[in-house]
């Protein structure tokens, strides 16, 4: 469960994010829907205590993420903004060397790797090195090192990003997991198809700032629209940077 | 715990790029280059190597054939067209011998003999000034006995004696060419660990590998320890290379027949490691802090490449100002390295105090850098690059 409270956080004299506050909570999966620039990276970067808020605050399972952010991280899986690999390595290097940082171990380890090959159709590339590989595979490397340790807290920035359909619904197929899983995951995209597809809970952020905050039939009806898009538009009060 | 995960992952997988070759077999090319030096040196100063004279003509003066043998020449028969071979650099010298040699011998004249040299050739001179003195001295010989045979002392023809004395003996280039094996040391450890120490630093963080790796339960300063050790070892493992390269080159480098003594026995490697070693630990922490700093992988490789002079720095400063190695000296890293350095291969081994001030030093710098660099990894900045 991820709850934030008013994070407020400027780079010299822009404000990237201004008095953000939402909850995601167990078992849903709750996106973070923006153009590009509004917030939701350094949002999410706060929350993986990278980056430290000038103001306000936000707990991941009820702690405080400043209070230990080593602990933090070890509730969180993260797919961050940068995703980039280890040209040298495997697949299946790479999902064990951030399995052993957090502390797992042989066989434990070994099982874990080989249910997210599985889960993300992996077998075929798992014990080559990541030189030459795909965009989507490479998104799948870095989701199965992120996802490795059965994290209860997950956060993916823009995990379909430049996928073709087949990643995109590999991709989709574990959100829904992890949801069903229990699991409390967070999202951020600029594609309101992403969020629509999958989200119970959507987050709108503009600017920095929250605009809107519900389940999408809440957004309906609160803009008073017929279809989402309308509404999206409506309540960023443009629609600049919404479509893919 | 952490750091050990971290410096495992980096030393698989630096043991896989072939850029970790050039960076072990560049401080190779010192001891090579000096193998390479030395070996030739040594050859063109070799006095105990018998002359081959290529002679035309040996039947028209046979004492003097008789004299270049009994000094150690071998004596051939010319090929037709020497004048080619000499010219060709297939011959060093030929010495053709004409017909009316004997005529003008009788006759009391001088005789007239030819060396046929290609001075452009500097690998030829040494063995031509041998045949020339050789023939100076036949000469000069006849000259003594004429005189004598006139009941003139042979001094008065020689009103002035000319002794050479020269300066620059095979022995002092050796002297000046080991005085070179702390530089390659030095140059080890500066270049060693510089490309794993970029690669981990500001190549992590423009591959986009540095905030994936940070969002992982670890601390800062596992991650900068992890990454520290893998750099420190390839500087360490270059170090080495670098000696053994060294023990290797000199065991089979002509240096008695130099007159050069030094020997890099067990107590000089020891007395190298033990200084080297710990400047090892500091040269890789600062390396990785500039790497760190810097913008981009180019740019760290412009700052540690300005670092590699400094190697070179003590070696300039102690032609302008010549220093002993002291307890003072040892404060200064690298400065104070070189100098006991010099002092172990001299022979003499340092005192413990400058040792043990060297090594503190070297360790205390490493570990501010090491402090500077955690510092630098909690700056959002530099995590995700300056834009």
């Amino acid at each position: 469960m991820i709850e934030v409270k008013e994070l407020h956080k400027k780079f010299g004299k822009v404000v990237a994010v201004d008095d953000v506050s939402f909850n995601a909570p167990d078992g849903v999966v709750t996106g973070l829907l923006g153009p590009n620039g509004a917030g939701k990276t350094t949002t999410l970067r706060i929350l993986t205590t990278l980056i430290a808020p000038d103001r306000g605050s936000a707990a991941i399972d009820g702690e405080q993420i400043s209070a230990d952010p080593i602990g933090i991280r070890r509730k969180l899986g993260v797919l961050p903004d940068a995703r980039g690999l280890y040209p040298r390595l495997t697949a299946r290097e790479h999902i064990h060397y951030f399995g052993e940082l957090h502390g797992l171990r042989g066989a434990k380890l070994r099982e874990q790797t080989d249910k997210l090959v599985e889960l993300l159709d992996m077998k075929e590339i798992v014990d080559r090195r990541v030189e030459g590989f795909s965009h989507g595979e490479r998104v799948k490397v870095a989701l199965a090192r992120a996802l490795v340790h059965e994290p209860r807290n997950v956060l993916l920035d823009e995990p379909t990003n430049g996928l073709d359909v087949m990643s995109t619904r590999a991709v989709r197929e574990i959100i829904r997991r992890l949801k069903a899983e229990g699991r409390c995951v967070l999202f951020s995209s600029h594609v309101m198809q992403e969020v629509s597809a999958l989200c119970d809970r959507i987050v709108v952020i503009a600017r920095g700032r929250v605009v809107a905050d519900g389940t999408p039939d809440e957004l309906r009806a609160k803009a008073g629209k017929e279809s989402l898009e309308e509404a999206f538009v409506a309540v960023i009060g443009s629609d600049a940077g919404l479509r893919s | 715990m952490s750091a050990g995960i971290i410096f495992r992952k980096e030393v698989r997988d630096h043991l896989r790029d072939r850029s970790m070759l050039t960076a072990l077999l560049m401080p190779l090319m010192g001891p090579f280059m000096f193998a390479a030096i030395f070996t030739v040196v040594a050859s063109w100063n070799n006095e105990d190597k018998p002359i081959k004279l290529p002679v035309a003509g040996a039947l028209n003066a046979p004492n003097l054939v008789s004299f270049l043998t009994r000094h150690g020449v071998e004596v051939t028969p010319a090929p037709a067209n020497y004048e080619d071979q000499v010219r060709d650099g297939d011959l060093d010298c030929a010495l053709s011998i004409p017909e009316d040699y004997g005529k003008e011998f009788q006759g009391g004249r001088s005789a007239p003999v030819q060396l046929i040299v290609d001075n452009s050739r500097n690998k030829t001179r040494g063995h031509v000034r041998r045949v020339q003195r050789l023939l100076e001295g036949y000469s000069q010989q006849l000259a003594s006995l004429r005189l004598i045979a006139r009941g003139i002392a042979p001094q008065l023809a020689a009103p002035v004696e000319i002794n050479e004395v020269d300066l620059a003996t095979p022995e002092k280039i050796a002297a000046n060419l080991l005085a070179m094996v702390p530089f390659f040391l030095l140059m080890a450890v500066f270049v060693g660990g510089m490309h794993v120490a970029i690669d981990t630093t500001a190549g992590e963080r423009e591959r986009g590998s540095l905030e994936p790796l940070l969002v992982n339960p670890v601390s800062r300063q596992a991650v900068v320890l992890g990454k520290w050790f893998a750099t420190v070892s390839t500087t360490w493992l270059a170090l080495c290379v670098t000696l053994v390269a060294f023990l290797f080159s000199l065991r089979h480098m002509p240096l008695q027949d130099l007159g050069v003594k030094l020997s890099l026995g067990p107590r000089e490697i020891a007395g190298l490691l033990l200084l080297m070693l710990p400047l090892g630990l500091f040269t890789s922490a600062l390396q990785m802090l500039l790497a760190f700093y810097a913008k981009s992988f180019k740019e760290a490789q412009t700052y540690l490449s300005l670092l590699m002079l400094v190697p070179t720095l003590p070696a300039a400063f102690l032609t302008l100002t010549p220093l002993k190695a002291t307890a003072t000296t040892a404060l200064v890293p690298v400065l104070g390295q070189t100098l006991l350095m010099a002092e172990v291969l001299r022979g003499e081994w340092p005192s413990a105090v400058s040792m043990l001030v060297a090594a503190l030093v070297a360790a205390t710098a490493a570990a501010l850098c090491l402090m500077a660099a955690v510092r630098l990894l909690a700056n959002e900045r530099i995590v995700f690059g300056k834009s």
